[in-house]
């Protein structure tokens, strides 16, 4: 049972079509208890860090998340600003702590050209890590639907196994042990995202 | 760097056959109306010929508008799974709210957006400005000069199209949806100067409509009138093309386009 | 006339569809060709095909679905899955209503010579010419009910007669690029609304002929059946070609050796391609068409298999293409006949689909030969114009 993380942001309609078009079983999980019924988490997210942050502390899954991700170790996906929640601190508003669980910064884009506008909006060339199991059956170079003004800045270069070029290098995916996350929206991206939350579905870390 | 967008335009209406039924229509000068599919079967066409992403709008005017695009888009979001704009009628928060609940991801304003300005800046405040396109319908007047149309062309305002462009984005716009009422349908191009003048002077991207006939349209379309994204209804209705096709003749302009195989 | 760019090895032009030309003005077609070639393993893909069919053999009441029409694709399918596995499948043919005489001596040919149950479906004429007639008038093409019902029906027969497993022939990345040869091409809803029925469902169409009496039950075999009831069955639609090389001149010669399959001769054709496109007599119509549209036409497509397989250099290509091209056929007159248009009428219609950068420099020309079984087409069911009106008016407002 897949459980998508309802703590009052994100789309999570999309996300919740996607898994249930693909056949997995999947539920909303409105309460943080909800988290011990299900095997794998996905935390989606759109809007500001500090928001996101706050709410996940207010609806009381600060402790729930770290219990089911890190203490218990069930795959986990984060998405878009669910990604950027996963870092040690954000500075979209402010210098604004996240849960922590990847070594980084969230940062904004910066392409310096006029014509690479901010948030960036659109498919864009995403390099992934063909040996990384949850990119199985893509190509090397896969188009993305990515919308966003921030994005994770890695320190552990280990952990970045997907990125893109927006004038600079900007982190499109990240992998550690049991968590996965990307900054593009997988639900978004047609075929080629839905082969990601497929393989994520049969993920066994 | 983005690439740029093919955007198919889908616009609903009530069927005239069937009171109950919506059905996609194509439209020339915002005026006769052609009733040419079903909007889930049009929108999984699309996404199997990989469409970038989908403007839905709805065209009626009544009471229920919102509610009857969000049932279509509802049913629509189980098996799409690529953005959407969706709009027609979107008068308030709520509405906004209600639309993104049944998988919209971005909403189309229009005639509202001018008629109460903070209309943008509070959706852009509350949803973020990636959510919020403004739409601008326009018509050249006696004098040669474009002119904002509202109410699905009906009303003209004393109001220039590119300075209208330039205030959406300040007041919070995340998009500009661009359409020339003078070439909707007409199939003869877009209006290319129009088109280069929004995009000289906004930041944010321009997704331009109205006119497309042949794929060279819309490789202008990109190449001379700087859009980010060209959205087309006709075209794809009465034409022997499809995205893929469309999408091989604006890769081989050299345009920075999603090819897809 | 414009000048088309085309492609630096096979001839396609710029207005075929789904091309890309690289770096190096070498076409996708031809470099999805380079990679069927070098980069599958073929013994690999036989394996698979071998696998595929023993988990299906025996369980049902046939061991397989095999969509035909007679033609040289659908014939060698049968063959192969006959003399290969010795397979026991149902035959299913979709009857588009124009099958020439040499089609049904062939198929009687090859179904005594082979041994096989045959069910063939013709749909309702009366239905079909308003189809032909939308098809033509809103894509420029006037197969919608063949492209449709061909994909389509034989889903329903498999659905009904439980029979999961199902057949084609070549598999698309052969002539275009809707699908590459490194991707799998699954014959399923989405191939079909990728391109199959030119962006246009039954439902839809059904949307696009309100008001013009049509039972919305006789859009039955032109709709794709639901996913859900697919799944149930647990059905694999696929490409023969995804599993063998594709070679139609050695597949063709070996049926015609082994089961007597004729080829015969198709309008505008050079005759050393007898084999290809024998099956319908509008075949000399819809290539002419193609030409209006898009500046090219059948001799373009042979010539340009053949220099990719290098059995025809480049200047004998040019020269066949400008030797067959660009005429007029004599089966124009019953297209007409049975769809209710003027010749003006064809040519504003077909030129209001031109593909950019091709016009059409449109001159009078004489139409060509007629074909030998000419006289055998039938020429019943003539659409009264007063019926062909109600369609043509409602397009021209859109215009």
């Amino acid at each position: 049972m897949i459980g998508i993380v309802n703590y009052g942001m994100g789309n999570l309609l999309s996300v919740y079509n996607a898994f249930d078009y693909l056949g997995a079983e999947v539920m909303i999980c409105e309460y943080p208890e909800d988290l011990a019924k299900v095997d794998q988490v996905v935390i989606p997210g759109v809007g500001a860090f500090k928001d996101c942050i706050d709410k996940i502390n207010l609806s009381g899954f600060c402790d729930a998340l770290d219990e089911a991700v890190i203490k218990k170790a069930k795959p986990t996906l984060g998405i878009c600003l669910g990604m950027q929640v996963m870092a040690t601190k954000g500075t979209e508003g402010g210098i604004h702590n996240g849960l922590g669980w990847f070594d980084a910064t969230v940062v904004r884009l910066s392409p310096g050209i006029a014509t690479m506008r901010v948030p960036n909006i659109g498919w864009n060339d995403v390099r992934v890590d063909e040996k990384v199991p949850l990119f199985k059956g893509l190509p090397s170079t896969v188009d993305f639907y990515l919308v966003h003004s921030y994005f994770m800045s890695a320190n552990n270069a280990s952990d970045v196994v997907a990125t893109y070029d927006y004038n600079e290098t900007v982190t499109a995916a990240v992998l550690k042990d049991n968590i996965f996350a990307t900054q593009f929206h997988p639900e978004k991206s047609q075929d080629h995202g839905l082969k990601i939350l497929e393989n994520f579905i049969v993920w066994r870390p | 760097m983005s690439k740029k967008r093919l955007i198919p335009k889908l616009q609903l209406r009530t069927s005239s056959y069937n009171k109950l039924k919506m059905v996609l229509v194509i439209t020339k000068q915002f005026g006769h109306v052609i009733e040419i599919g079903d909007p889930v079967s049009q929108a999984k066409i699309y996404q199997d010929q990989a469409a970038d992403e989908l403007i839905f709008i709805n065209i009626d005017k009544d009471e229920k508008s919102i509610d009857k695009l969000a049932t279509i888009i509802r049913q629509v979001s189980q098996d799409i799974f690529m953005p959407m704009t969706v709009g027609g009628g979107v008068t308030n928060e709520n509405d906004f709210r209600i639309l993104l609940a049944n998988g919209a991801d971005k909403i189309a304003i229009n005639t509202n957006a001018i008629t109460d300005t903070s209309l943008i800046s509070r959706t852009a405040k509350r949803f973020g400005s990636q959510c919020v396109v403004v739409s601008i319908d326009y018509k050249v007047d006696e004098m040669g000069i474009n002119k904002v149309f509202i109410n699905g062309g009906q009303e003209r305002l004393n109001m220039d199209v590119v300075d209208w462009a330039r205030k959406a984005e300040d007041l919070g716009a995340g998009e500009i949806l661009l359409t020339s009422i003078d070439r909707d349908g007409m199939r003869n191009g877009l209006d290319l100067e129009t088109i280069s003048k929004v995009a000289e002077v906004v930041s944010i991207p321009v997704i331009a409509g109205g006119g497309c006939g042949l794929a060279k349209h819309f490789i202008d379309g990109f190449l001379v009138g700087k859009a980010d994204a060209v959205t087309s209804g006709s075209f794809f209705a009465h034409r022997d093309q499809n995205l893929i096709q469309t999408r091989s003749h604006i890769k081989n302009a050299g345009v920075n386009i999603r090819v897809h195989t | 006339m414009v000048e088309l760019k085309r492609c630096k090895k096979c001839l396609l032009p710029e207005t075929h569809e789904s091309i890309i030309f690289d770096g190096q003005g070498i076409c996708n077609i031809c470099r999805q060709n380079e990679f069927k070639n070098e980069k599958i393993d073929w013994s690999r893909r036989k394996e698979e095909l071998t696998e595929l069919i023993e988990s299906h053999r025996g369980k049902y009441d046939y061991d397989c679905i095999i969509p035909f029409s007679g033609g040289k694709d659908s014939t060698w399918t049968l063959y192969y899955l006959m003399k290969e596995y010795k397979l026991k499948p149902l035959v299913v043919r979709f009857d588009h209503g124009f099958l020439r005489p040499n089609l049904h001596e062939n198929t009687t040919k090859v179904l005594r010579n082979l041994g096989a149950d045959f069910h063939t479906f013709t749909p309702n004429w009366k239905v079909v010419q308003k189809l032909m007639l939308q098809s033509f008038l809103e894509k420029g093409d006037f197969c919608w009910h063949c492209h449709t019902g061909i994909f389509s029906y034989p889903m329903w027969v498999a659905l009904r007669y439980n029979v999961p497993l199902i057949f084609w022939g070549e598999p698309s990345a052969e002539y275009t690029s809707y699908y590459s040869y490194d991707q799998p091409e699954e014959v399923d809803e989405k191939r079909f609304n990728r391109y199959v029925n030119l962006g246009i469902t039954a439902l839809d169409m059904a949307v696009r002929l309100s008001g013009t009496n049509v039972d919305e039950r006789d859009f039955k075999p032109y709709t794709y059946p639901p996913l859900r009831e697919l799944r149930k069955l647990n059905y694999r639609s696929v490409c023969l070609g995804t599993y063998i090389p594709w070679d139609v001149k050695k597949q063709s010669k070996i049926i015609h050796d082994e089961l007597g399959w004729q080829g015969d001769r198709v309008e505008n054709v050079p005759e050393q391609y007898n084999y290809e496109k024998i099956e319908c007599h509008m075949q000399g119509v819809r290539d002419y068409i193609k030409y209006v549209k898009r500046g090219y036409t059948r001799p373009t497509h042979l010539a340009s298999i053949d220099m990719r397989h290098d059995r025809m250099e480049r200047e004998e290509g040019l020269q066949m293409i400008n030797q067959f091209e660009g005429k007029k056929p004599a089966s124009l007159e019953i297209f007409l006949e049975m769809v209710g248009l003027t010749e003006s009428e064809f040519f504003e219609i077909a030129q209001s689909h031109s593909v950019s950068p091709w016009k059409l420099n449109l001159v009078e020309q004489e139409a060509g030969e007629k074909l030998p079984d000419f006289n055998k087409w039938t020429r019943e069911g003539k659409m009264k114009r007063e019926d062909a009106e109600v369609q043509l008016q409602n397009w021209k407002k859109s215009q």
